[in-house]
């Protein structure tokens, strides 16, 4: 298991993460909108919201 | 970045004149504590050895000695050598004895006041050796000075030997002083071996190129170890660093004088991937524990440079940088040598001299910018910590806000979107995170409120360009969401609002969500923030995903759901199953022998759908039955004869005339209807493919089935089907007779009597428990999916945002 944060090992403390300063920079990101999932929108097709090829 | 002058011996005699009497001894023998520091614990014994120490060093801060020897005796004494000038040994002329004995006698007496003879001292005023005799049981100092070795004798501080001349010595000059510190003062009077192997090594590292031996001869054989470092504070730095990762590979440091006041300044600072701070400030050679006016200008300078620094990358999420970010993973030595300095007690903790400050701030400011900007990708580096370190600071502070707003468990506290259950025991309360408003009204509507607390959540939708769009759960829900559970959140104890899996409202709490990407990212937001910050809840097994339906069959009163296009799939096949036969030459399939067949045979219409894109359905099952998918049936012109059979029987007579040709490229299909030509091409590449692997492998018991001119009878007359996916088509086509079949495009479609009899009802839904691997997955996704954190990957965002359906396999 690696941290998501930092990439180190876990901690069996603080798991998934490294450390309790890994772990409080995560709960900062969610607490302060920054953890935003990008979705490219089909122009055509807005209601559907539908996943485009991406560019290439 | 210059480095230190090293100090040049000067000529100002140092004799007894240069020696200036203060005070007498009594005192210190009165209240050791105050000279010395607490008798007790054993840091004033230590005490003891230090003061001797530093004289020796201050020999060789002047330039007159390059070598100390510290000796740990076998009879609980110690010794301290140096080859420095010796104490003077000629009369004093106010006292009328001995300068040495002077100096080893009166309180305040020494050449430190008169700064001709030390610049600087780490051994203060005199009050060092004085204090030392006077709490030794006894006291012993050879000296070697005008080619004569001295020596003197006291017992607790008293001369019981004035100096006397041992005889002519060709040995160079020097001190040793040996004492036996007084058990009548000391509770212990034991020396630790590892306090002076800790001091002596920083004294080496403080005072570049001199060398330290420690020796303990009270344990056989005896212990040494000897210190001597030419690489100054930079690789005291690198060497408090020994066992982390630093971020820069060489430390900064700088060095400067101020000529006027006489103040120098020098420092060594790292970063590492550590949390913690390690920053030593040193005065003269002596370390302030408490800090004082160097570390204030110290600090201030880091805060000023780091902070125009981190402005000047355009950081400005908000976060206020505090001095205390700036300095998380940081290993600093500040080593300030003033002429007088002033120190808020005996023990030297904390230096009170107010002008080192300005000078410690200018030349640390200075040294810092001119790295930072000549160091740019070392100082992003920098500068990225010091920003994650504010961000962890502030979500630990806003944790702490989010659970300290009245108890968490006070019942009055919580979210209004909540609709709570009436149960109080959290192993028998459910909780639904529901997707949307809509959803969760008909939720809160068809619940069963005894037990079941409906919570809707909405993830955020941010138009970010034209053609993009973010999606995220809103610090407020997450804020909603911690609330209603009831368990506070982050890492910190219990009792400091942290999370604490004991205090869970509910031990069920089952995600909600649409069947379509925003409630597929949802969901992945939801479990990744469950994993990371909640993981307990899922180790316990209180995670769990709702399976509400997609699809409602409806045929008059009678009503079906069915969870996704599997499930109808099997349903519409049921129904046709009972009434069908499949005949095939002698061959009658029918009722359970049928059923039998249909698990492979969808299987492999299935994989025929997939290659649909390539060839039209129709003819690709043709080349299936044929057994064409076969690369080692690629040439066999009976295959192809075949084949080309096949094809004319199914089309109509004028427009037949097909020609089939297989070779290494593939195969080729074609014909020409009335002058226009037509062909189809199945390439090398897809007949490679796993799809075409299967299909290969069912050939023979496809050609057994559909080779001979197949029929199907579903409740009446039997018709031709040419193929495995034209009997599909015909018992999904008759499955679906007399049904009214809807797909919800999300859970808002169901009513509540609907969203209860399908997704509520503990006797009738399924739920999906959570197991930490899924939740691992997931996060791999969201780690993927995070457009911010990597570069986008786009291509992975579109092949898997569905994925997290895996879930529900």
């Amino acid at each position: 298991m690696k941290c998501p944060i930092c990439g180190k090992p876990a901690a069996p403390g603080h798991k998934p993460f490294c450390s309790k300063r890994c772990a409080d920079i995560d709960l900062g990101r969610w607490l302060t909108d920054s953890y935003k999932i990008p979705q490219q929108v089909d122009e055509d097709d807005e209601e559907e919201r539908a996943p485009e090829p991406p560019p290439r | 970045m210059s480095d230190v002058t090293p100090p040049t011996p000067h000529d100002d005699a140092y004799d007894a004149a240069s020696i200036s009497v203060l005070r007498g001894l009594d005192a210190v023998r009165k209240r050791p504590g105050m000279y010395i520091g607490d008798t007790d614990d054993g840091s004033g014994l230590h005490h003891m050895g230090f003061e001797i120490i530093d004289n020796a060093v201050d020999e060789a801060q002047a330039g007159f000695a390059d070598r100390v020897e510290a000796v740990l005796n076998g009879d609980g004494s110690m010794t301290i050598r140096d080859n420095g000038r010796g104490i003077p040994t000629d009369i004093h002329p106010e006292e009328g004895i001995s300068a040495a004995e002077v100096v080893l006698t009166k309180l305040h007496a020494g050449g430190k006041f008169n700064q001709n003879s030390y610049k600087v001292s780490g051994g203060l005023h005199g009050v060092g050796a004085a204090v030392v005799n006077a709490l030794s049981e006894w006291m012993e100092v050879r000296i070697w000075r005008n080619g004569q070795e001295h020596f003197i004798r006291f017992e607790h501080g008293d001369t019981v030997q004035p100096l006397m001349v041992v005889g002519a010595s060709d040995r160079p000059t020097g001190t040793e002083v040996t004492f036996k510190p007084s058990a009548a003062t000391f509770t212990h009077t034991e020396f630790d071996y590892a306090v002076f192997e800790r001091r002596l090594r920083e004294l080496a590292f403080l005072n570049s190129g001199l060398a330290i031996q420690l020796s303990d001869e009270r344990h056989e054989p005896a212990q040494r170890a000897e210190f001597h470092y030419d690489g100054g504070i930079a690789e005291f730095c690198k060497w408090l660093d020994r066992a982390k990762t630093s971020l820069i590979p060489v430390p900064i440091t700088a060095a400067s004088e101020v000529k006027e006041s006489g103040i120098k300044v020098e420092f060594a600072c790292s970063w590492n991937d550590s949390y913690h701070e390690t920053m030593l400030c040193f005065t003269n050679n002596i370390p302030q524990r408490d800090g004082g006016t160097h570390l204030a200008g110290f600090r201030g300078a880091l805060t000023r440079v780091l902070g125009n620094y981190a402005k000047s990358m355009g950081k400005k999420d908000g976060t206020e940088i505090s001095g205390e970010d700036m300095r998380e993973g940081l290993t600093a030595v500040l080593s300030v040598k003033v002429p007088d300095p002033k120190f808020s007690s005996q023990t030297k903790d904390k230096l009170i001299s107010s002008e080192v400050q300005p000078v410690v701030q200018a030349a640390v400011a200075d040294a810092l910018g001119h790295w930072f900007e000549t160091h740019p990708k070392e100082a992003k580096l920098i500068v990225q910590k010091v920003i994650d370190a504010a961000a962890a600071r502030e979500a630990a502070r806003k944790a702490r806000e989010l659970t300290r707003r009245k108890g968490v468990l006070d019942i009055s506290s919580l979210p209004g979107k909540l609709a709570d259950c009436q149960e109080r025991d959290p192993a028998k309360s459910e909780l639904f995170l529901v997707e949307g408003d809509s959803a969760g009204g008909s939720a809160k509507q068809g619940r069963d409120r005894k037990f079941q607390a409906i919570l809707p959540l909405k993830g955020k939708i941010l138009n970010v360009e034209r053609a993009r769009f973010d999606k995220m759960l809103a610090s407020a829900e997450i804020g909603t969401l911690i609330t209603a559970l009831g368990a506070g959140i982050g890492r910190a104890e219990p009792e400091q609002g942290g999370f604490d899996e004991g205090k869970l409202r509910y031990h069920r709490i089952v995600i909600m969500t649409d069947a379509d990407v925003d409630g597929s990212h949802i969901r992945t937001l939801l479990l990744t923030f469950f994993y990371r910050q909640m993981p307990a809840l899922i180790e316990k097994g209180y995670l769990y995903i709702a399976q509400p339906p997609l699809y409602r069959a409806k045929r008059g009163n009678d009503q079906r759901y069915l969870k996704d296009d599997d499930a109808l799939e099997a349903f519409l096949l049921e129904r046709a199953m009972g009434e069908a036969a499949l005949v095939s030459g002698a061959l009658t399939l029918a009722g359970d022998e049928l059923r039998a067949e249909t698990g492979w045979i969808g299987q492999v219409v299935h994989r025929l759908k997939a290659l649909s894109s390539l060839l039209p359905l129709n003819y690709l099952e043709q080349i299936a039955i044929a057994g064409l998918f076969a690369p080692a049936a690629l040439g066999d012109a009976s295959k192809d004869a075949a084949l080309v059979a096949r094809l004319n029987a199914l089309s109509h007579p004028t427009e037949r005339g097909w020609v089939v040709t297989s070779d290494a490229t593939g195969v080729t299909l074609g014909r020409t209807v009335r002058g226009v030509a037509e062909r189809y091409h199945l390439d090398a590449a897809a007949l490679r493919t796993a799809e075409a692997r299967y299909l290969a492998e069912r050939a023979p018991r496809l050609a057994e089935l559909f080779g001979g001119g197949a029929t199907l009878a579903i409740d009446g007359p039997a018709k031709p089907v040419h193929g495995p996916a034209a009997m599909w088509e015909a018992l999904l086509a008759y499955g679906r007779k007399g049904l009214t079949i809807s797909r919800f495009k999300g859970l808002g479609e169901m009513n509540p009597e609907e969203l209860w009899a399908t997704t509520l009802d503990p006797s009738a839904r399924r739920l999906l428990q959570v197991k930490i691997s899924d939740a691992e997955d997931t996060d791999q996704i969201f780690a993927t999916l995070m457009g911010d954190i990597v570069e986008p990957r786009r291509e992975f965002i579109v092949s898997n945002a569905l994925k997290v359906a895996n879930l529900d396999a």
